[in-house]
């Protein structure tokens, strides 16, 4: 008997095992995946402070997730492409999924390789601005010389919206303080600030402003999300990271800031008629808030560029 | 009223149990099997390619897989178009949406003059421009709608080597690997409009796609027959992307010679190419004209 129940053991076994071999079919061998694979948006967690005046508390320091400008999943989550788990991915624009595929190595890449990479991918979103289509050849024309045309590669502010959301809030019943720190490298911008007065002022006439990077900013709440709404441009900046996207002085644009637990989602309107078909929103970035209460922003890389007299191909980040 | 079990009962219970499991243990094996070989298969496709990517640059602790890359393209070309021995073909194309605009001069016609086209397709809309852009500002060219064509024109995105990845990719089980002529071949349906045409690829030594066929029982769709080969493969871009490109394209419509075109440029790092819908082509598409 004991016998015979060994046989038939092994006989259930057997036919047991291709189940077996199928669930462990997708496991790289010898490829333990890493603790964190994804770049999709982090979920909110705990209660929505709010201010003695009723409002959402937004102040803080929001960079747990590193500073949006830098990282090329930061960069990729910020143009819209969700690396949702190992296998999976889509495009948080339209809901197009995109083929994922296990890194068939361990090593990493060269530089080169790095780099061209990371062009196609920061590029890959389904969420462009609609330019007229005169413009359209200047927009690509822009973007594939961006090593001498991107305005921020000389040091220049990145300007709104291309800074995405503040890496510091301070808030007021009546203002609000916002500082984007500056960052060294190809993609250097200058340090940034923003006072956005929240006390019911009106903005002053378009004619009667000088355009600056940040341009004039005034705030106002929408139930529980901050709008802020800016005018009075200079037109030396692109309006994102990536793609060549100039504006005109005439941009207008129009900053939605909601907070949910410890998570600060951020979008821009952007309207520029003399340049644009329709207005473009860019794709939703979700902070999250640096849970250290002791957490301030260190002080920013200085931006001195030395390297764009030694580029020799357009190859760009 | 007790059974009783004796050893015979069990030998002839297990035998039992392995008739019947057999067949699905073989089944089971034959589907990982193919599934494994599938995915083995479209992986080295889309990797000689270039179009799995993943870039760590500035990503700390986070280790991303690799997606595919591939979403605008640029391409041009010069060579035998229709019946047009001299002819510049641009193709600007996207996959998220699916869209390609094809811009076609011919030169040396009977009177001098170049013909110049511009053939447009959007996911389920087609039209013709002016120039590029028309009918998308007042006074600015003439978009045509051209449904007619809108299978035709969208059926020239996916037969192009990517477009055969991303379709086999997305057909998921409906993808059949085989070997013909010692040479892997990938067959697949597409889907949507395109749902009545079957795609058969064939990869070279190094997993380049080399050939494309496309079949269709309808015969009211004998246009989408085609036969594509793709040869010279190389990164054409002046700006270097890792990403390989035909050199040169041989394509048969229904039998008849369509394209014999060199590969100039590519433009491959997903330049900015939008495809915007004129207001009068939805209006003639809602309207069925």
């Amino acid at each position: 008997m004991r016998s015979h129940g060994h046989h038939f053991l092994v006989a259930a076994l057997l036919c047991l095992l291709p189940a077996a071999l199928f669930a462990q079919i997708d496991a790289e061998p010898g490829h333990a995946l890493v603790s964190r694979t994804v770049n999709s948006a982090p979920t909110p967690s705990g209660a929505t402070p709010r201010t003695p005046d009723g409002h959402p508390d937004l102040s803080g320091v929001w960079n747990a997730l590193g500073d949006d400008l830098t990282g090329v999943p930061n960069q990729m989550a910020n143009d819209g492409i969700s690396i949702d788990s190992a296998t999976s991915s889509h495009d948080v624009f339209n809901g197009a999924k995109i083929a994922t595929f296990p890194r068939n190595t361990n090593r990493g890449l060269d530089t080169e390789k790095a780099e061209r990479a990371a062009s196609l991918l920061r590029r890959l979103g389904a969420n462009r601005p609609i330019y007229k289509p005169e413009y359209w050849e200047m927009v690509k024309n822009l973007d594939e010389n961006a090593n001498e045309e991107d305005p921020s590669n000389n040091c220049l502010p990145s300007g709104i919206p291309r800074a995405g959301y503040p890496s510091f809030i301070g808030q007021t019943p009546t203002y609000f303080i916002f500082i984007y720190p500056g960052q060294g490298g190809l993609i250097a911008t200058q340090t940034m600030y923003r006072m956005v007065p929240a006390d019911g002022r009106k903005h002053t006439p378009l004619q009667d402003l000088d355009g600056t990077y940040t341009g004039e900013a005034i705030a106002h709440w929408d139930g529980d999300t901050l709008v802020v709404d800016s005018w009075g441009f200079d037109a030396n900046t692109w309006f994102d990271q990536i793609g060549g996207y100039f504006h005109s002085e005439n941009m207008h644009v129009i900053e939605r800031f909601h907070r949910d637990g410890n998570t600060l989602t951020w979008t821009a309107t952007v309207e520029d008629p003399d340049v644009l078909l329709e207005p473009w929103t860019t794709t939703p970035r979700v902070a999250l808030l640096n849970p250290d209460p002791h957490a301030i922003l260190l002080e920013s890389q200085p931006c001195s560029e030395r390297d764009l007299g030694h580029i020799v191909t357009k190859e760009h980040h | 009223m007790r059974a009783k079990i004796t050893s015979s009962t069990i030998w002839m219970l297990a035998a039992m149990l392995t008739a019947m499991l057999t067949p699905m243990a073989h089944s089971a094996f034959a589907q990982t099997d193919n599934a494994a070989n599938r995915t083995k298969v479209l992986r080295a496709a889309a990797d000689a390619l270039g179009m799995v990517r993943w870039s760590d640059i500035g990503s700390g602790p986070i280790h991303l897989p690799g997606i595919d890359a591939v979403n605008t393209m640029d391409i041009r070309a010069t060579g035998t178009v229709g019946q047009s021995a001299d002819a510049e073909y641009h193709v600007a194309l996207a996959y998220n949406p699916p869209a390609m605009r094809i811009e076609i001069t011919r030169k040396g016609a009977a009177d001098g003059q170049s013909q110049h086209t511009i053939q447009t397709v959007r996911e389920k809309y087609a039209w013709n421009e002016s120039e590029i852009g028309a009918g998308l500002e007042p006074g600015k060219g003439t978009a045509t709608p051209a449904m007619a064509d809108q299978k035709e024109r969208l059926l020239q995105l996916w037969i192009l080597p990517y477009g055969v990845v991303k379709a086999a990719l997305a057909a998921g089980d409906k993808t059949a690997v085989s070997t013909e002529n010692g040479a892997t071949v990938i067959t697949f349906p597409l889907s949507g409009s395109l749902a009545d045409v079957t795609v058969k690829a064939t990869l070279d030594s190094k997993n380049l796609v080399a050939k494309v066929e496309t079949r269709s029982d309808n015969a009211a769709l004998m246009n989408l027959v085609t036969e594509t080969e793709y040869s010279d493969y190389a990164d054409h871009g002046e700006l270097l992307t890792d990403i390989k490109s035909p050199g040169h394209i041989v394509e048969k419509q229904a039998g008849r010679p369509m394209l014999d075109i060199r590969v100039k440029g590519v433009d491959a790092n997903n330049p900015y190419l939008v495809f915007p819908v004129p207001a009068n082509v939805k209006a003639a598409s809602a309207t069925g004209k």
